[in-house]
């Protein structure tokens, strides 16, 4: 019994070991699965692919309901949109996933401070997109164009309010994430959980990608 | 371990990796590149006029947005999401569900004639 | 390595546990006490999947009385059983409780139970994922069913078309309560199904290919990716109507501009794979059953996986044949016409293929051998049926009337359903170690087959008639009352086999104790799932088998000479497992599966009711979420399979230096001859997840 307790206590620096002498003779250490892909990897981007149907089908709707119609009480979409204050914030948004690749960077090396500038850096920017949203969303409601107004302001404010949860989702996943780091609870061997974060962030930012170009910028 | 920056991360960290991940200075120029394709993009916004997408009643502009809105979507999926070093199959699978999205839409709006003038 | 902080909730995973003392109430139920303790904190796919078949079940009674009532109502014309008002309620509840609480769940029952099994794996990916996936089923379930406690049920039809399903029309709460009943069991699905993928692609045992697989573990492949890409569409037009009826967006807003058919379409873009994956589980029980009652692989194993697949596909393709009278146009009715047409081509397959499994061989009609048949006979028939619907000019007669009606009950019900009935009969050994009794059992299939084709056989006729669906009542004088009353009559037959069947679990297992043990193949069986014991062990193998081709098991008990004549070489003992292992390493039970569940109708209520407690309800959401999250994979010394356990109770789950199959230092099994391991050190079980 003893001995497999030693063994036991002693398998995370074995596993390691192991792994990299592996990866010296072979090259790379595949996760044990059939894919060589960890679980929760696979699972993130085959729930992102599911992701696709549900904005998509809310673009639909937002494309369907986009044009004016003369019934229509309040201003059209396209008469409150602010272009060069939207495009402020997608910079922001876009500079946010370059600071989540360079946390995930950074706890690959076993930077753990600069994992925490950059997690912290991706929650600020991912913020000030969201304080922007909100900022965004006042003004529109001034200007007439509430949720209620018309067919196209729900349809505008459902699909960018859909995007906008999904990003405060993020943030407290990142701040999450961050406080984990900062109790030590987040070592160098689970850096796959900071790239599977990153991969929903990543995924947050191409839809406001596809989003800032087919609500905002198109015609 | 802790202070390497100067070397590539060892693909046996990585999970599922095929080739080495980009290192961070390849991450800041991709993400300038993204930073300039947004400028294109607001530009279009900014001078409408510009010969590159002003032909066609809209259909220029339209092409232009599309074309970018794409290149960055695939820019920032390849590299800051790594399919581009990953295993293949996380490619297919996301690209399923991409792909599909993109089909099955578009034929719910083809059949709404939103292409078209005068649609309800 | 990193700090262990001596906190109340968690450690990371792979950390030394022995010196973790967890507070009391958040410790991961270990050794539940209480048997109700062990279903209700379980996270082991068996359990989970037998849940699902039991709930499954029970919303069936539900369904089926709704059912009665409508076949009551109908027997005469000017029926006074059910106002106008009620029927609708009451088809609307039948509809959506037999789709989504009924033939779904039972799917994904199998789902559960059987895959991992078929892929020799020990568990899902995520078991906790699996078990927050019931419980998530059920808690929708009961809340979409609470609405006849609530001032009735829905009742704008299971496909609730706008601007119907508004406020203007329908302006009590029943459609909200099925609105947010279903967003809650559509969590319940998708989450299902992310995890059943990852498990399929990635938990496989060695040797088992993809081509290798058995094809029911193919089907339910099919079914997650369909589900994974479906329910998100239904997810998004739900938001709409919920928004449209509790915040007064304008989505289904005539008066603002708001379109009907976004509605049509974005329903029937789930709706139509929603129906394909409600039948493929069936096709792959039927796949498996055929070939071990007629002695035979089962015929063209490609055309099976490639068909399997190809329905998938063309699935997403063919949405709009629900909409022919819709408004559409010439040009969408031409071309959805023909994606209809074609997506017969793959189903004829797989009735040709298992026609040729029987063909020619040693046909033993057993209980589920009968179910199988019969699914193959009636979907065929409700097949037909669908490819004269695909005829535009012949659906506008059809399309409202009976004759849809009697359509989908020949592919759900003789189709699915029969299937599932095959299915239980054939796998009841394995989950709970006796047989059903046959002589009931074929009463039960026979009955069962009656009283079907009594009930939606003049369906036809009478849609062709030109009686309407989805109306309370008819007329006198119309030739409808006939076939009617025959309808009405079946329907009770069809309920009568029911019971049956229901008695038949009871009897059997009362019988069952002065009856043999059926052991672990007692239908010599083709898949390594018969080579375990029934019931089956919690940590399902030991050891992890390796396969070398399709069929693998049978392989090992019989040889085809050159002349092929199968002879046999092995008894059932030497080539079974035993199941005495014990120190076999499992994901411990936990608490916040369930809890997260219940959360979500907390939520639902507060949206109807009032805000406060839907705030109450995220609350206990976002508590289960971290708790989750920060839960410690295992209990320390919890999470043990088998019969003895020698360790020390804080050694963290240790193996059991006893056990003769060798188990290695990490608490894995031996695999059989894994050629990657010839220094004694063994390939580990496939990693299961401490996230999920």
């Amino acid at each position: 019994m003893a001995p497999l307790l030693m063994i036991e206590r002693l398998r995370p620096l074995a596993e390691s070991a192991i792994k990299e002498g592996l990866a010296a003779e072979f090259g790379h250490v595949e996760a044990n699965t059939n894919t060589g892909i960890s679980n929760t990897k696979l699972a993130m981007w085959i729930f992102l692919a599911s992701e696709c149907l549900l904005f998509g089908g809310l673009i639909t709707t937002y494309l369907l309901y986009k044009t004016p119609l003369t019934i229509e009480q309040g201003p059209a979409p396209k008469q409150v949109y602010d272009i060069p204050f939207t495009s402020v914030s997608s910079f922001v948004l876009l500079m946010s996933s370059l600071t989540m690749v360079l946390a995930v960077a950074a706890i690959e090396r076993g930077d753990h401070h600069r994992l925490r500038t950059w997690l912290a850096g991706t929650a600020l920017l991912g913020g000030t997109f969201i304080a922007g949203q909100i900022y965004e969303f006042t003004a529109f409601k001034s200007e007439g164009m509430g949720y209620t107004t018309s067919r196209s302001s729900s349809a505008f404010y459902t699909l960018t309010g859909f995007h906008g949860v999904h990003v405060t989702v993020g943030i407290i996943m990142l701040v999450s994430l961050l406080l984990l780091s900062l109790r030590g609870r987040l070592p160098e061997h689970r850096a796959e959980t900071v790239e599977v974060v990153g991969l929903y962030w990543h995924f947050v930012d191409v839809v406001w990608i596809v989003i800032f170009a087919v609500v905002y910028l198109i015609p | 371990m802790s202070t390497e920056t100067a070397t590539t991360i060892p693909t046996d960290a990585l999970d599922g990796a095929d080739k080495a991940y980009p290192r961070e200075r390849q991450y800041v120029w991709v993400a300038l590149a993204l930073g300039a394709l947004t400028c294109i993009e607001i530009a279009t916004y900014a001078a409408p006029g510009f010969p590159m997408w002003s032909w066609g009643d809209k259909a220029g502009l339209i092409t232009v947005l599309m074309i970018l809105m794409a290149v960055k979507f695939w820019t920032v999926a390849y590299f800051f999401m790594h399919l581009k070093f990953d295993k293949p199959i996380l490619t297919r699978l996301f690209y399923a569900g991409l792909v599909l999205a993109v089909l099955v839409y578009l034929a719910v709006l083809t059949m709404f004639n939103v292409w078209w003038p005068g649609h309800h | 390595m990193a700090l262990v902080e001596p906190g109340p909730l968690a450690i990371t995973s792979g950390e030394d546990t022995s010196d973790f003392t967890p507070l009391g109430v958040f410790a991961r139920p270990v050794k539940p006490r209480a048997p109700w303790r062990a279903w209700l904190f379980t996270v082991d796919h068996k359990k989970i999947g037998i849940m699902y078949g039991a709930a499954a079940m029970f919303f069936f009674i539900i369904g089926g009385s709704e059912a009665l009532l409508i076949r009551a109502q109908l027997w005469a014309p000017r029926g006074t059983l059910l106002s106008a008002e009620l029927y609708n309620q009451v088809f609307t509840m039948h509809g959506t409780t037999m789709v989504f609480l009924v033939v779904m769940p039972i799917g994904a029952a199998f789902a559960n139970y059987l895959m991992p099994l078929q892929i020799g794996a020990r568990d899902v990916a995520f078991p906790r994922i699996n078990a927050f996936s019931f419980w998530a089923f059920l808690a929708g379930g009961l809340f979409l069913n609470s609405s006849w406690l609530f001032g009735g049920g829905a009742d704008g039809g299971w496909f609730m078309y706008a601007p119907n399903s508004g406020v203007l029309f329908s302006p009590g709460h029943g459609i909200d309560f099925w609105n947010l009943g279903l967003i809650i069991t559509g969590i319940a699905s998708l989450t299902g199904a992310v995890n059943l993928i990852v498990t399929v692609l990635n938990l496989r045992c060695p040797g088992m290919s993809l081509m290798r697989m058995p094809i029911f573990t193919w089907m339910t492949l099919v079914t997650q990716f369909l589900l994974l890409f479906a329910i998100p569409v239904l997810t998004a037009a739900q938001f709409l109507l919920m928004f449209d009826r509790l915040f007064g967006a304008n989505f289904f807003n005539v008066k603002s501009g708001g379109n009907p058919l976004l509605w049509e379409h974005l329903f029937w873009v789930f709706g139509h794979p929603e129906v394909y994956l409600m039948i493929l589980p069936a096709f792959g029980l039927v796949s498996e059953i055929l070939p071990v009652f007629a002695r035979k692989p089962i015929f063209g194993y490609p055309f099976i996986v490639f068909s399997g697949i190809a329905i998938g596909f063309m699935g997403w393709g063919v949405w709009a044949h629900h909409m022919f009278v819709s408004g559409i146009g010439p040009i969408s009715v031409t071309t959805f016409s023909l994606t209809t047409m074609f997506i017969a081509v793959p189903t004829g397959v797989k009735i040709l293929n298992w026609t040729a499994t029987m063909w020619g061989g040693k046909l033993k009609f057993t209980t589920p051998m009968l179910f199988s048949i019969g699914l193959v006979a009636m979907f065929t028939i409700g097949g037909l049926s669908g490819v004269t619907h695909s005829v535009a000019p012949a659906d506008t007669q059809q399309t409202d009337t009976y004759y849809i009606v009697a359509h989908f009950h020949y592919v759900l019900f003789g189709g699915a359903f029969l299937g599932f009935m095959g299915g239980m009969y054939f796998f009841w050994p394995k989950a709970f170690g006796y047989l059903l009794n046959e002589a009931l059992g074929k009463t039960n299939f026979w009955l069962m087959l009656l009283g079907f084709n009594l009930t939606f056989g003049p369906m036809h006729i009478l849609g062709l008639q030109g009686m309407s669906r989805r109306i309370y009542t008819y007329d006198a004088g119309y030739g409808f009352e006939i076939w009617n009353k025959v309808a009405t009559i079946g329907a009770f037959t069809l309920a009568s086999s029911v019971a049956l069947f229901l008695f038949n679990i009871f009897y059997s297992r009362a019988k069952a104790k002065n009856l043999p043990a059926p052991g672990p193949d007692p239908w010599d069986a083709r898949t390594i799932e018969w080579m375990i014991p029934s019931p089956v062990p919690e940590y399902n193998y030991d050891p992890i088998p390796t396969v070398t081709r399709i069929d693998d098991f049978w392989y090992r008990k019989y040889e085809e000479t050159p002349d092929h004549r199968l002879v046999r070489t092995h008894t059932t003992e030497e080539v079974c497992q035993t199941g005495d292992s014990t120190g076999v390493h499992l994901p411990s039970p936990s608490y916040w599966p369930i809890v997260l569940a219940f959360g979500l109708p907390l939520v639902a209520y507060g949206l109807i009711y009032t805000l406060w407690l839907s705030m109450l309800g995220g609350l206990v959401v976002v508590a289960a979420i971290y708790g989750w999250a920060l839960e410690s994979p295992d209990a320390p010394g919890g999470a043990h399979g088998g019969h003895d356990d020698h360790h020390e109770p804080d050694s963290g789950g240790e193996a059991d230096p006893s056990l003769e199959a060798g188990v290695d230092a990490t608490g894995g099994a031996v695999s059989e001859s894994d050629p990657s391991t010839d220094d004694g050190a063994v390939a580990d079980d496939r990693e299961v997840e401490t996230v999920g």
